[in-house]
């Protein structure tokens, strides 16, 4: 007899067997959410206040309207620029500390310095040297971003079996190229966390600084309209943010499955 | 021994020597608005000392931070803790817990401000903010590894839910709850300054902001240097709480 007849079958759930009853679950608890959300506002807050059925009403004009996309535009591109800086970078500095001594003693603590420093300090520094402009901007998603990388990469690169290099070594294989084709794809899972981090922090960077300097993008169109009062129109600009937030982890994570697929993550909590 | 110490700390104070150097070279060869060398950030961080500005600033953000990261964990324990008992409730929230766990919480501080103003409270709440769903989040998944074998034996002697919580829950969750403080006291701190910068201006961000709007280059070096020192030590201290208590996880 087989397990499966043993079980009872499944109860109809109110006409909707597509879905299984962790997703009734979840929807029941976020359709009360929403709910509590606007009860509250509606009778304690002010009528400004973002409510759910105010930024339903102003979603379509917001998704739609040329500033609001000018500006998403406007981050994004920042946070890719920034982004790729700082991978180029934080790789190479990484892949240095990883595979010279030398380097890493000289380095090291200056990266585990900087990258306990919360980011939001150098923004006034970063103003004084940049002015109120989006390369101020620029230079805190760099920031940002670099060292979660650096320290990641680097310990990928330390991570490499010593085997694998003495096998290259002993078919005299050189140095760059044992980088290359040795230390850079066994350190790859390392170098995905970090990127990983990094997304999310040259985000934040980014809104953070465009708070800062009041420069046109994403962030700024939240801070105008939240202080304008057209909360609603500004929970838009959150909620897309977080949309790239988790995005991002999702799109890592399936790249993880799909290109690395002999490494799984709990692997690597030790 | 001796020699032990030494290869071990020559390294480190190299490092840190060569890099005070360089700081100290490039800061005289470029404009005092753009850069300043080490030496006149130590003199500005001894009139910042002296006149008592930076002793009570500190003090501002430190209460700021301890009450914030406190309220985070007081909350985000027991309620990851009953979340994860609760089998049924945290199926259902857990998405929403970890959309709020990728959520840039800095997008909120304009709506903070302008529903609560200025005060102490919206600042506290910035940093909770930012400190709780690291708590939270670790702590749901610390319950939940927990075996079903301890709990059955728990209940065969007959113990209660109260009895369960303190003998079985607490003891085995605590270790994963306190890598999720590590990570909200880094948060926390991050939090601390957003709050002093984008709210009203107290404490160390307030003294950073004054600087830069003075153009007081070696100001602003000087406290990003101890909000930096701060960063660095509380990171440790956050480790060492982790390790502490990583001690009876195995």
């Amino acid at each position: 007899m087989t397990q499966a007849s043993l079980s009872p079958p499944a109860p109809a759930r109110l006409g909707l067997p597509a879905l299984s009853g962790a997703a009734m679950q979840r929807i029941l608890a976020g359709a009360i959410i929403l709910l509590l959300w606007e009860g509250v506002v509606r009778l304690a807050a002010p009528a400004y206040v973002a409510k759910p059925s105010g930024i339903i009403a102003a979603f379509p004009n917001v998704i739609t309207s040329a500033p609001f996309l000018s500006a998403t535009g406007i981050t994004l591109l920042a946070v890719a620029q920034g982004l790729a800086i700082a991978l180029v970078l934080g790789t190479i500095i990484g892949l240095a500390m990883g595979r010279s001594v030398v380097v890493d003693r000289l380095l090291r603590h200056y990266v585990n310095g900087f990258y306990a420093v919360p980011m939001i300090v150098v923004l006034p520094l970063v103003t004084l040297w940049f002015g109120y402009t989006s390369a101020a901007r620029f230079a805190t998603i760099v920031f940002a971003a670099m060292f979660s990388i650096i320290v990641n990469v680097a310990d990928g690169a330390k991570s490499v079996p010593k085997e694998y290099l003495e096998v290259a070594q002993s078919f005299r294989s050189g140095r760059i190229r044992m980088l290359i084709e040795i230390v850079l794809p066994a350190a790859t899972p390392y170098f995905l966390a970090g990127l990983r981090l990094a997304a999310g922090r040259a985000l934040i960077g980014a809104v953070v600084a465009e708070f800062f300097t009041a420069i046109g993008g994403l962030g700024y169109y939240i801070l105008y309209n939240s202080r304008t009062f057209h909360h609603n129109e500004a929970f838009v600009g959150v909620l897309l943010l977080a949309a790239f937030g988790v995005g991002f982890e999702l799109l890592v994570n399936w790249g993880i499955r799909r290109f690395l697929p002999w490494y799984r993550r709990d692997e690597r909590t030790e | 021994m001796r020699r032990d110490l030494l290869n071990r700390h020559a390294p480190f104070a190299a490092s840190l020597l060569a890099g005070i150097l360089l700081w100290e070279v490039v800061g005289r060869q470029s404009s005092p608005a753009f850069m300043v060398p080490f030496s006149v950030t130590l003199v500005r961080l001894w009139q910042l000392i002296a006149s008592g500005q930076l002793g009570a600033q500190f003090l501002n953000s430190a209460i700021l931070f301890l009450t914030g990261v406190t309220l985070a964990i007081v909350v985000g324990m027991p309620a990851g803790m009953l979340l994860a008992r609760v089998r049924g409730l945290r199926v259902a929230v857990e998405p929403y817990i970890m959309v709020l766990y990728a959520t840039p919480m800095v997008a909120l501080i304009p709506f903070i401000l302008s529903m609560m103003g200025f005060g102490f409270v919206p600042k506290v709440l910035v940093v909770f903010l930012f400190a709780v769903f690291p708590v939270l989040y670790n702590t749901i998944e610390g319950a939940r590894s927990i075996k079903p074998e301890l709990i059955e034996v728990a209940r065969s002697y007959r113990s209660g839910e109260w009895a369960l919580w303190r003998e079985v829950m607490v003891p085995y969750t605590l270790p994963f709850t306190m890598t999720g403080v590590r990570q909200a006291i880094g948060r926390g701190l991050v939090g601390m300054v957003a709050a002093e910068f984008f709210l009203s201006s107290t404490g160390l961000g307030q003294l950073i902001m004054t600087a830069s709007q003075d153009f007081d280059t070696a100001g602003v070096f000087a406290i990003i240097l101890i909000i930096g020192l701060i960063g660095v030590g509380l990171m440790r201290v956050g480790l060492l709480i982790e390790n502490h208590f990583a001690r009876w996880r195995n």
